[in-house]
């Protein structure tokens, strides 16, 4: 199995990558081979969300999710979010409404805020938008500015 | 409104955090967890670990003691146990390797061999009867103080009324989401760390001080640091990755898993307050406090909380006969340490909870109760300070204000509470600053990264900017390394704004100054961007900066200015303290909450409605990020109140070290939170700011109890207020 | 450390499963609970077979009964509307499980390989009398979720075994309510799942965070002898299920404590069920 090289569409471009050994997980793919550390590592258990990435669009915890698994599929990463409308105005909405402080937990609520938004017409209702983010866990801010760039961040892309 | 700089790189993912730091030739490091939680080492051979593929490196205690120029370091607490083994997952090896899956395979090759000694997992198993007079010297106390001001026996013997409680909390953790990272690097005979630490000069002088290394050859850089409150402050890592490097000439990186974060971390370790509070006609006439705090494996004599919480259980309130008595009390744990306003909130949810139920013996409304006891401006503590300019009336008036809004239409089993405190900003030793007046805008040199609070990014460019006149957009924040950079304490107690930027104010006005002396003005110019160029307007006069400068300055970028705050002494008459040390506290500032809970009368389980926080801020220097600290502080501190709790089991291991079962507040869980600021009663920061990071997690849990006691008539007297804990005091179980 | 195998039939997995050394090759679905216990150490298979390539990832109708493929990712039931409105009580349990990041990875099969005894899935899956598609050396059998259910970590399941489905019968009316410490993102102190089956019509209790496995309460069941049991009837069955049940004290909840909620959440998850039967003639009736 581990001969075959793994193939991700990452951030939209195809990839191949080498000698990825099975038990690796995305996370450490992604961080480590491909080189975008955007994507924080914080607990490593499925806890924390702040490793969250698109997998087929759908938000996925990298922690817990073998590289092996996504094999062929699209993965998207803070990075490649952030470089679409969708994920620029949410990075805007969380600047403007103080949204980030250390900033450790900010890629991850990005990605699954801008996965839960993009393609969506009409976006789902900030309620919604706020389910989808109970699994990101933040220290700093007290989700109040967070809560508020989600209902900024939605009636941006309207 | 773009108010922080950082704010977009962040959430782009484009900030190097110290978990994502590389460097050439790096090697990863994985550390040895003892399995006891005390013994002895009996035996360590590393050589199974060095045999294993791509091991480079291999140390414990004795390659520790060689490769470290002060030879043993710190006698008293060496980076290796040699051989007494002071907690569950203490390192007593560490190893590097080409990966992390390999460091990780080695560690676990390592050959130890521990003898089990007894273990004192808890204050209970070394007082199992509390209150209680203790014989000292004993050997599980590592830390004693003793104080008594007026006629305590009098006022008790006196009192119509004693009202006695015991309350009991548990060890809390920081659990900043960025787990503890660096990356050290010995060349020549320069050591240089790379680390997420909220203190780089703090961290570079304890490493100095207990490996021996020289200050001047030991190099600190601050990260951007993932959340500190209090846990990055210290040496925690560093010591194990700089004997690592240096055992294996290339750099190393060591970065914690959360599991290793939870048992390594230094925290807020649990205790048991005794209050009684002696009353007379209604009037509070005297209080004892008793404290017990597990200080793990704390040093004699290195203990500060004990003497520091003091305060805290004495409170805001007029109080001139008392006697406190506080025991810091050795067992087999981490050492205690700092967390956001450290004991703060497990001391005042005692004493607020005990006010509270005072209050209500007395039939006085509780708010109203305090606001009769609390410090005026004109008061002193209960140490004989000045009280000085100080909001905590102003932020209870406030309350008072929404407490009767809420009440109305309050449904069955909700209840309201009030908790408030205080807060002395720890001013530190002192702090520089550089600033670098330049044609096209003003640099800021500073040695520590932002920490996440706003007050390095965007506290210190606004005490600038408002000095200056310059437009934020033309202010930049410069980072160096402790070879580079001007020295400051660090980033905790709340002292980034109102103390180092003191001293940026400082500099901002000598460059004016230098300035002014350049233009013969005899008063102060100001500054504006125009077209790019930093121009210096004086009495109706517009000259470019660049015109202003020495051929010098020209060359080296432009004017410098530097300034210095160095906090003045506080002397407090100690003649009160028999035994240990009591601190002063300076520079007071107030806060108030009000918590609104429903309570499920059959499963005790209790939900936060709404939740607002009243703080005497002195002056608002920046809106947006007071706000901040409210609302996190606020929330940290629902987390304290109501889940968050280590359990050690009787073994002194850790029973939760994970956020399964260590549960943090979610956004789901969060209430609508509403937060007002009290201004007017200035303090010693930059246009009378006051420190704001520490004081809105201070009355959380205290709030929370008191809504529960609200709704129920029922008090609970441990914390965190979960649903068992609170079903047993409703007396379901 | 594991390799992974990734067999394209059930029938080459289950061929390959049959041919391996016991404890060698583990069964991945989404691997939210077993790439932990690799982590950990608490199992050291050398081998993971990936059910990825299988056709599995399904949620149909058949005639009154949802079925969903057995790598079906949560999220998927989730989403799907007819899953909320005709199953409310699994629409209830499923959003419970972890977060929606989590949910996009984790399975139903998984949920009832690992047989946790504080699944959130489980309950709801016994209250519903879910049928397990089995695929193993012997070629394909259907059994109740009840009878494969032991203890955590085990189940009845042969070493070759593979869940390949489950089927949900969706008349019933029904209800997952929990307990925990926060209500985000937690684990459940005790989860209980009630419904009412109208044909023949039968309530089923059950309860999770129980030992050594989530499991029916039959004999708080047998004393809800009619359609709409009164608030007294609701509560008897409630105490009969606390006595029931047998608890463990552990670091989440004390045994009494459990038992404590229990009895209150069983006669609240009946009222709730209540509540969701349609008062409509033809629709379950009171019986005398
Ligand atoms: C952060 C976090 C939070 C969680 N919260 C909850 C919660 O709130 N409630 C809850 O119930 N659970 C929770 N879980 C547990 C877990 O997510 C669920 O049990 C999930 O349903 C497991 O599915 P999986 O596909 O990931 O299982 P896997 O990890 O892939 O497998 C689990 C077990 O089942 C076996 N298995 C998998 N698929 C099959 C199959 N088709 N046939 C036979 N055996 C199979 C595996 O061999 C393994 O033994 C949580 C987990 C995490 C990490
Ligand atoms: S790192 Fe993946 S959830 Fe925490
Ligand atoms: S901003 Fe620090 S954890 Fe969210």
């Amino acid at each position: 199995m581990t001969d075959r090289p793994l193939k991700l569409v990452l951030n939209g471009t195809p990839r191949t990558f080498e000698e990825v050994p099975d038990a690796e997980r995305l996370l450490d793919t992604i961080r480590w081979r491909a080189g975008l550390k955007g994507t924080k590592e914080g607990c490593r258990t499925g806890d924390c969300g702040a490793c969250t990435v698109l997998v087929n669009g759908d938000p996925s915890l990298s922690c817990l999710t073998l590289a092996r698994e996504v094999d062929g599929d699209a993965v998207t990463t803070v990075e490649g979010v952030t470089r679409e409308t969708v994920g620029r105005a949410v990075v805007k909405a969380f600047e403007e409404n103080g949204a980030v402080q250390c900033g450790y937990c900010t890629p991850g609520f990005v990605v699954a805020l801008s996965g839960l938004l993009a393609g969506r017409s009409p976006p789902p209702s900030t309620e919604a938008l706020l389910d989808g983010l109970e699994g990101n866990l933040c220290r700093c801010t007290g989700y109040a500015a967070i809560q508020r760039a989600v209902a900024a961040a939605r009636e941006a892309v309207r | 409104m773009r108010f922080r700089t950082d704010a977009a790189p962040k959430a782009e993912g484009a900030v190097v955090y110290a978990p994502d730091l590389e460097a050439p030739g790096m090697l990863w490091a994985a550390l040895v967890p003892s399995p006891v939680a005390h013994g002895r080492v009996v035996r360590l051979d590393l050589e199974p670990a060095r045999r294993q593929p791509g091991v480079v490196a291999a140390v414990g205690a004795a390659e520790a003691v060689s490769l470290l120029p002060g030879g043993t370091g710190d006698g008293a607490a060496p980076v290796f146990p040699s051989p007494e083994i002071l907690y569950h997952g203490q390192p007593v090896a560490a190893v590097a390797a080409e990966t992390l899956g390999a460091a990780r395979a080695a560690a676990r090759a390592v050959e130890l061999e521990v003898e089990p000694l007894p273990v004192v997992s808890g204050i209970e198993e070394v007082f199992p009867e509390w209150p209680t007079r203790v014989a000292l010297p004993h050997p599980q106390v590592v830390g004693h103080v003793h104080a008594r001001r007026g006629d305590v026996d009098g006022a008790f013997g006196a009192a119509d009324l004693v009202h006695s409680e015991t309350y009991r909390t548990p060890g809390v953790h920081q659990v900043a989401l960025e787990p503890h990272a660096c990356l050290a690097e010995v060349s020549g005979d320069t050591w240089r760390l790379r680390s997420s630490t909220q203190t780089p000069f703090g961290l570079r002088s304890d490493l100095a001080e207990s490996l021996g290394i020289p200050a001047d050859r030991l190099v600190v850089e601050g990260t951007w640091v993932g959340g500190g409150f209090g846990g990055k402050g210290g040496a925690l890592i560093e010591p194990y990755a700089l004997v690592l490097a240096a055992a294996a000439h290339r750099p190393v990186k060591l970065a914690l898993t959360y599991a290793e974060e939870f048992q390594l971390g230094r925290t807020t370790l649990p205790s048991i307050i005794r209050l009684d509070t002696a009353v007379k006609g209604g009037t509070v006439t005297g209080r004892r406090v008793r404290l017990l705090l597990d200080s793990g494996a704390s040093l004699p004599g290195r203990d500060f909380a004990v003497g520091y919480s003091m305060g805290f259980l004495l409170g805001p309130y007029r109080t001139d006969t008392f006697e406190i008595e506080g025991y810091a009390v050795r067992t087999h744990k981490p050492p205690f340490g700092p967390h956001r306003a450290p004991f703060a909130p497990q001391s005042v949810f005692a004493l607020e909870s005990h006010v509270d139920g005072l209050a209500r013996r007395l039939g006085v409304e509780p708010l109203e109760f305090r606001r009769r006891n609390v410090w005026k401006e004109k008061d002193r503590t209960a140490y004989d300070q000045p009280v000085g300019p100080f909001g905590l009336d102003a932020c209870l008036a406030a309350a008072e204000r929404t407490l009767r809004d809420w009440r109305r239409g309050l449904p069955p089993d909700h209840g309201i509470g009030v908790g408030c405190g205080f807060w002395s900003t720890n001013a530190g030793e002192g702090g520089e600053a550089r600033l670098e007046l330049r044609p096209d805008g003003l640099v800021i040199y500073e040695g520590e990264r932002e920490i996440g609070n706003g007050s390095v990014v965007r506290g210190l460019p606004t005490v600038a900017e408002k000095v200056l006149g310059l437009p934020a957009s033309a202010i930049r924040v410069a980072y160096g390394d402790t070879a580079k950079a001007p020295f400051d304490s660090g980033v905790y107690g709340s002292r980034t704004l109102a103390a180092l930027g003191q001293a940026v104010e400082r500099a901002s006005r000598a460059l004016l100054a230098t300035l002014a002396s350049r233009l013969g003005a005899a008063t102060s110019p100001t500054l504006e961007l125009r077209d790019g160029h930093v121009t210096v307007v004086s009495g109706g006069r517009r000259v470019r900066l660049a015109t202003l400068l020495t051929p010098e300055e020209r060359t080296v970028g432009g004017l410098v200015a530097e300034g210095k705050f160095y906090a003045p002494a506080h002397r407090l008459d100690t003649s009160f303290v028999t035994d240990g040390q009591v601190f002063p506290y300076r520079d007071f500032t107030g806060g108030a909450h009000l918590a609104e809970v429903a309570v499920d009368r059959e499963t005790g389980h209790v939900r936060v409605v709404r939740y607002a926080a009243f703080h005497d801020v002195g002056t608002a220097v920046d809106l947006a990020l007071v706000r901040g600290q409210v609302e996190g502080g606020v929330v940290m501190g629902l987390g304290t109140a109501l889940s968050e709790e280590m359990r050690w089991e009787p073994t002194g291991r850790l029973g939760n070290p994970d956020l399964l079962d260590y549960r943090l507040p979610r956004l789901r869980d969060v209430p609508p939170l509403q937060v007002e600021i009290i201004e007017g009663f200035a303090g010693a920061g930059p246009w009378g700011a006051k420190g704001m990071g520490e004081p809105p997690i201070i009355p959380v849990a205290a709030a929370v109890a008191n809504a529960i006691a609200d709704a129920t008539g029922t008090r609970v007297h441990e914390l965190p207020l979960t649903p068992e804990r609170v079903a047993r005091a409703l007396k379901l179980l | 450390m594991f390799t992974l195998a990734y067999p394209s039939t059930p029938e080459e997995a289950v061929d390959r499963l049959a041919r391996a050394a016991p404890g060698e090759t583990a069964v991945l679905g989404g691997g939210t609970d077993l790439l932990l216990d690799v982590e950990s150490g608490r199992t050291t298979p050398t081998e993971l077979l990936s059910l990825r390539k299988l056709p599995w990832r399904y949620l149909r109708w058949e005639r009154q009964s949802l079925v969903v493929g057995s790598t079906l990712p949560l999220r998927a039931l989730e989403v799907d509307p007819k899953v909320r409105t005709q199953l409310p009580g699994l629409w209830e349990a499923i959003v419970d499980v972890g977060s929606p990041a989590l949910r996009s990875r984790a399975t139903l099969g998984g949920n009832i390989g690992r047989c946790s005894p504080v699944s959130d899935l489980l309950p709801i899956l016994l209250a519903l009398d879910a049928q397990v598609r089995i695929v193993g050396p012997n070629g394909r059998r259907e059994v109740p979720v009840d009878a494969i259910l032991q203890e955590s970590r085990r189940t009845t399941l042969g070493s070759a075994d593979l869940v390949e489905a489950v089927v949900v019968p969706a008349a019933a009316p029904c209800t997952y309510l929990w307990q925990r410490v926060q209500p985000v993102n937690d684990i459940s102190q005790v989860g209980v799942a009630t419904a009412y089956a109208p044909t023949p019509p039968h309530w089923r209790i059950a309860v999770g965070g129980i030992q050594p496995r989530a499991r029916r309460l039959v004999e708080a069941e047998g004393l809800l002898r009619s359609a709409r049991p009164s608030d007294f009837e609701a509560e008897l069955a409630a105490q009969e299920a606390a006595r029931r049940s047998t608890f463990v004290t552990d670091r989440r909840a004390t045994e009494s404590y459990r038992r404590r909620l229990v009895s209150v959440l069983v006669r609240r998850a009946i009222q709730r069920t209540l509540a969701r039967v349609p008062p409509v003639a033809g629709g379950p009736s009171s019986s005398p």
